[in-house]
């Protein structure tokens, strides 16, 4: 074992990474250079006009209310990332015990992940309809004379968005805790038990620790995801009503698709790419304290 | 298998968490009820409240529209299938490929190279797609499958999930390969791929599920109905000013199929886990 | 040896590649069909593509199949896109990427205008045979762009009120050739029906009250800023908003929008007396297989915000604006094609609601074809009138995308009382405003 040869499977690194390194390159390096020189112009889609015009758009969206807007929305709409990862990791654990008919529940908890968004939505829009959804049945039923109007009104549309967003991420996330549940070895599990531990401390104290790189994982790429999804509200409330769940993904695609602005869509979405990078960077500093390799 | 962790015991205990469970997962699959039994109703029915979960008078008439007739799902389905399959397979392959380059050997620029990638993930597609399809159409390969397979093929979500899993297989395994003289090469496809199988299923699963839904790549990119996915299919039942609820939710639930074969499969792999390797014992 | 392992991984992956495309035999003949039809062309047939919003079935195919008989060297394929932004971008896409489009339809004036500004529209005034404004009548002239046809304005589009006879009759109030909002909020008060609805509207022509204001008394005021603050667009707001909240004859927007409500199904099964629609109703009318009902349609005009009659512009005029493309290498055969369609070619479209405008075709026929077997359910006298009868000057809807989205999102706001009347006519005017600033050619 020579150092030389050492040395060899060390720079093996760049083969490892090398096809994957060149798709990255060509879908997405390069596009994005492109569209960041969008940023500068006042392209239009269809239009073979194009000018220069320096930092217009960057002005134009730093006084443009519906970017603030949007970006007070895309905040709201981030709250169900850390609610379904929770979620997600509770119904891992519990699928992962000896319960009956595994199988079928795992599937099951998979479903809104591979139901179509249409029919989604359309449920969602029934359950949650005002006057005689289901919900609002059901609230009533309670004691509630006033039940939230949920999707239809401004007031209440990011929060429902939000709850149709946790069941959507749940089955997913704990389909890939479930993945990791599986690296965690049964002898320390055994040995803590042996040693007193109750199933909550468990649960706490090894389960969770040594889950810690996926459940941030989930952090980073539910962030990314949910900060880049519009599907669902498309499908819903195309970011109604009035401008109430406008969140910026969507705002950047109704610009480019709508009005056919690129060079303002790019703008925006070159905010949204900063905002997520901080956005990452911070969990990524911050994972030290709680990811355990 | 006696070791395998308890947080739950004794038959009423599971019993119970079993019921509850089910219960729940009554509330995950609504959507999917409400998908079937909207396939088997008349127009009328789709917004009556409450919610009719078991139609009156089904009918099989919008299942059958879906498969006769000149706009036939047979051929969107078999361009569904060999896209998302394609593309599931390059991008396990090539996920793992890089995942491990990037967990397990440290090579100059690793840690700025994968701030690169990371960074690039978070890219709103929406404004990739003019520059890609400048791209593709100078390639020649806009308006054909590859225009979906090439770029689905690489998927910086699973090189980061993989890298993740790559990470938390102890290092002593490999170490001791190493020493015996094992090259990178070696211990990749022979000890650590076959410790990440739980991991590529994942992802196969996954990355499957985003083929199989994409709508919006494949609507900018191809144009020849004879080249349609079922996802743009499913398009053919938005109307003028109407949509045909029962149609379509006929054809999604025929597309939601493959979906579960693969997670049925996959979901052995999952579970399989560290239990079957002995390499911990 | 290592090597070879990863080599392996390849050809596995390729191979698979390979037998995968191989077996889906649809892409690949898909492409080869391409092929074929360019060499064809240069041996004599002509194929040309036309992309259009109206689904197959519901005339398009019809129309091809009955030209493609008798036209044996020139073939005509339809293509569908979904008439919304993303079918609309495909289109574009097509067009700009110069696939196979030769001729296209256009459903709004803002999307032929884009289209027409980048050079995909071919100017029509080199084709000399064909006189438009004299076939299609003056109404042809909201098509113009800069002065030139650059399509042809192919349907009679209609937009009314449709009305449930039978609830009609039994409340004594007579069908209204001509009539006021004030009036229609009325006849949704005595048509209403406990907790049911008097007067529902589709989506499509919503605004179009304020529209048909704004149509004649300008978008913008003269000096150049936006006209959103008019007394008529106040008026609307506040009496829509009234019938909302106080009268409860019509659907408060909010719920409307969120539950995707159903409006035709609605009004066809005799739930909501009173409808705001367009002609495309008829296709869902006619079908009492998934639309049974047992009450006779009557059509009123829509009515108007503005007291004085003779102020009055109602949506309509012509539609479907068919362009040949500029690129397109077989202009002559589409044009050949598009007068044909135009001039009778196009009759089974009219079961789905359109009336071919031109005067050289056989427009007896085509309301004929339009009604079927089910004429003795409409009220055909009112259902004249506002087809043809009603000679209130038409408009077409040319308000870009950006200012009817501004305008929506703050009138949603407003029938939601999430801001008061004051603060949604500012906020209108302020963002039109801004528009128009960073917009300046309109």
């Amino acid at each position: 074992m020579n150092n030389h040869w050492m040395r060899r499977q060390r720079r093996l690194g760049y083969v490892f990474i090398g096809p994957s390194m060149l798709g990255v390159l060509l879908f997405f390096l390069i596009p994005a250079a492109y569209s960041l020189g969008l940023v500068f112009t006042d392209y239009k889609f269809m239009n073979p006009k194009v000018g220069f015009v320096g930092f217009d758009n960057i002005i134009r969206m730093l006084h443009d209310k519906l970017f603030y807007l949007s970006l007070k929305n895309t905040v709201l709409f981030l709250v169900a990332v850390p609610v379904s990862i929770a979620l997600g990791f509770v119904v891992a654990v519990i699928l992962n015990q000896r319960i009956y008919l595994k199988k079928l529940l795992r599937a099951l908890y998979f479903m809104p992940y591979i139901t179509s968004g249409v029919a989604v939505a359309f449920v969602w829009m029934l359950l949650f309809q005002p006057k005689q959804g289901p919900i609002n049945g059901f609230l009533r039923g309670i004691g509630i004379d006033h039940p939230p109007g949920w999707l239809s009104t401004t007031t209440t549309s990011m929060f429902a968005i939000d709850i149709i967003w946790v069941w959507f991420l749940m089955g997913y996330n704990m389909i890939i805790y479930l993945a990791a549940l599986q690296e965690v070895s049964p002898e320390l599990l055994e040995a803590a038990k042996i040693d007193g531990a109750r199933p909550g401390q468990l649960l706490r104290k090894i389960i969770w620790p040594l889950v810690s790189p996926t459940t941030f994982l989930l952090l980073v790429t539910g962030m990314i995801m949910t900060i880049k999804t519009f599907g669902i509200i498309q499908a819903t409330t195309q970011g109604g009503p009035g401008n109430s769940t406008t969140i910026l993904s969507l705002y950047v695609y109704q610009n480019a698709f709508r009005y056919y602005d690129m060079g303002y869509a790019a703008t925006i979405s070159w905010a949204l790419f900063i905002i997520i990078l901080i956005i990452t960077a911070i969990q990524w500093i911050g994972q030290k304290r709680w990811v355990h390799y | 298998m006696e070791l395998k962790k308890r947080l739950v015991t004794g038959t009423p205990g599971r019993l119970l968490v079993t019921l509850i469970m089910l219960a729940l997962a009554i509330v995950m699959i609504m959507p999917f009820i409400w998908m079937i039994s909207t396939s088997l109703k008349t127009p009328t029915e789709v917004f009556k409240y409450p919610i009719e979960w078991i139609p009156a008078h089904p009918t099989w008439e919008h299942h059958l529209k879906v498969w006769s007739g000149p706009k036939s799902f047979g051929t969107y389905y078999l361009n569904s299938l060999k896209i998302a399959f394609i593309g599931m397979i390059g991008a396990t392959f090539l996920s793992a490929f890089a995942a491990y380059g990037f967990a397990r050997i440290e090579f100059k620029g690793r840690n700025a190279l994968f701030m690169l990638y990371l960074s690039m993930m978070m890219i709103p597609p929406q404004v990739l797609f003019v520059p890609k399809f400048i791209m593709f159409e100078w390639a020649g390969i806009y308006n054909t499958h590859w225009s979906l397979i090439l770029p689905g093929m690489f998927t910086i979500f699973g090189v980061f999930m993989l890298r993740q899993f790559f990470l938390s297989i102890p290092h002593e395994i490999s170490e001791s390969a190493f020493i015996d003289g094992a090259g990178h090469f070696r211990i990749f496809f022979r000890l650590i791929l076959p410790l990440a199988k739980p991991a590529l299923a994942t992802l196969a699963i996954i990355d499957f599920s985003w083929q199989w839904n994409d709508y919006e790549n494949a609507l900018v990119f191809l144009i020849d109905e004879r080249l349609y996915t079922i996802p743009l299919g499913l398009q053919n039942f938005i109307l003028e000013n109407t949509v045909d609820y029962n149609g379509m939710m006929a054809a999604a639930s025929a597309g939601i199929i493959p979906m579960i074969i693969v997670f049925a499969i996959g979901q052995r792999y999952i579970i399989q886990g560290l239990t079957n390797s002995a390499v911990k014992g | 040896m290592r090597k070879k392992g990863w080599l392996a991984g390849f050809v596995t992956l390729a191979l698979i590649a390979g037998v995968m495309s191989g077996c889906s035999g649809g892409g690949s003949k898909g492409e080869a069909g391409g092929a074929d039809a360019k060499a064809a062309s240069s041996s004599g047939t002509v194929k040309l593509k036309m992309w259009g919003g109206v689904p197959p079935e519901a005339g398009p195919q019809e129309v091809m199949d009955a030209w493609n008989k008798d036209h044996p060297d020139v073939q005509v394929e339809y293509v569908r896109y979904v008439n919304d932004d993303e079918g609309n971008l495909k289109l574009d896409t097509a067009i700009m990427t110069g696939q196979d489009v030769d001729l296209f339809v256009n459903y709004s004036a803002s999307q032929a205008t884009k289209r027409v500004t980048s050079g995909a529209a071919a100017d029509l005034s080199s084709f000399t045979d064909y006189n438009i404004d004299e076939k299609m009548g003056p109404e042809a002239e909201g098509w113009k762009i800069d002065g030139k046809y650059y399509g042809v304005p192919t349907t009679k589009s209609s937009f009314f009120v449709a009305l449930n006879k039978d609830a009609l009759d039994a409340a004594n109030l007579p069908v209204p050739k001509d009539w006021t909002w004030e009036e229609m909020m009325e006849y949704a008060k005595k048509l209403k029906k406990g907790d049911g609805y008097g007067f529902i509207q589709n989506t499509e022509p919503y605004v179009d009250p304020i529209d048909s204001v704004l149509a004649k008394e300008g978008y913008t005021k003269a000096d150049g800023t936006s006209n959103l603050d008019h007394p008529l667009v106040r008026k609307w707001l506040e009496s829509l908003n009234r019938m909302m909240k106080d009268d409860q004859t019509t659907p408060p927007l909010g719920e409307q929008l969120t539950s995707k409500m159903p409006v035709e199904q609605m009004f066809l099964s005799g739930e909501v007396p009173m409808l705001n629609i367009g002609a495309w109703l008829l296709r869902s009318s006619n079908n009492f297989t998934d639309y049974p009902r047992d009450f006779k349609i009557a059509f009123a005009p829509v009515p108007r915000l503005e007291e004085d009659a003779a102020n009055y512009v109602t949506r309509g005029g012509l539609g479907d604006y068919i362009s040949i493309n500029a690129k397109s290498k077989h202009q002559k055969e589409a044009w050949e094609f598009l007068k044909w369609y135009a001039d009778g070619g196009m009759a089974p479209m009219a079961a789905g609601g359109r009336l071919p405008a031109s005067k050289d075709s056989d427009q007896d026929a085509a309301l004929k074809s339009m009604l079927g077997d089910k004429g003795d359910t409409y009220d055909q006298e009112s259902l004249m009138y506002v087809m043809f009868d009603n000679k209130t000057p038409t408009f077409v809807r040319t308000v870009p995308q950006e200012v009817m989205d501004l305008r929506s999102q703050e009138y949603e706001k407003y029938f939601l009382g999430a801001q008061d009347l004051n603060t949604t006519v500012s906020e209108m005017v302020k963002r039109h405003n801004e528009y128009l600033k960073s917009n300046p050619q309109k």
